[in-house]
């Protein structure tokens, strides 16, 4: 691994954050609401996660470029823990629908474009 | 500007943490990753315990929840490497390991997050008491 390689990994990761901070303001949070800049983010992520795995797997990349577009650009897009602490918190305010169904949507769908992502670019 | 610019460095730092995990527990897109797991179940863990305890004080900076909260824990835990990690399991035929590595993501992120949310509840507040 090139240091330059290392390098981009981290500014893409900070990058796709300032991308992920901006959509989820673009798309405030109302309070039991399904908190759909987290969802979008997460899922367009994951598609982009999809492609890079099957592209991968075709050597069509180099094993650097992997690195920086799966650890740093969807690594840094995509977040686990809002994506955690928003559906505990829609339960905790009692919107047990909304919390199954961002739990849910948010694996259906993260499950479905990856998968789709990996058999368009393998 | 200055809340971007929060979120970019908390996003360096974050991102920079997950990539030493990765490299510290070493594994192929197949294996089960363990690595990724602790980071996003350690990762939902602390931004529940921010969540529900210091970001209820109104003396907490915006520049320092942005910075902390999207940038630094939202970047070090990652939702598209769990998919990576599934489809590729999947792909080799190993579909009790990608059900059982996303069984335990969810179980174990959101019971992180749902303690972490209680302990943060819990903190004192002294300002608030006296």
């Amino acid at each position: 691994m090139s240091v330059w390689a290392l390098l981009s990994v981290v500014v893409c990761g900070g990058a796709a954050t300032v991308i992920r901070y901006l959509v989820a303001r673009a798309w405030p949070v109302r309070p039991g609401r399904l908190p759909g800049g987290v969802l979008l983010v997460n899922v367009v992520g994951s598609a982009l996660g999809g492609v890079v795995l099957g592209l991968a797997e075709r050597a069509a990349i180099s094993a650097d470029l992997q690195l920086v577009l799966l650890t740093g650009v969807c690594g840094g897009l995509t977040t686990f823990s809002t994506w955690s602490v928003e559906t505990i918190e829609l339960v905790n305010r009692g919107r047990w629908r909304s919390a199954v169904v961002n739990a849910g949507l948010t694996l259906a769908l993260g499950v479905g474009v990856a998968t789709l992502g990996y058999l368009l670019a393998r | 500007m200055r809340l971007i610019l929060a979120a970019f460095v908390g996003g360096c730092l974050g991102t920079s943490l997950r990539f030493a995990a990765d490299l510290a527990v070493p594994h192929s897109n197949d294996q089960f990753a363990a690595g990724t797991l602790v980071v996003n179940v350690l990762g939902a863990l602390v931004l529940g315990w921010l969540v529900g305890g210091l970001w209820t004080r109104p003396s907490v900076p915006a520049w320092l929840k942005v910075a902390l909260g999207p940038g630094l824990l939202g970047s070090f835990t990652t939702f598209s490497a769990v998919m990576v990690s599934v489809v590729a399991q999947g792909s080799t035929g190993l579909w009790a390991l990608a059900t059982g590595y996303l069984i335990a993501s969810v179980v174990l992120g959101f019971g992180a997050a749902a303690l972490g949310l209680w302990f943060g509840g819990r903190l004192p507040r002294p300002r608030e008491r006296s």
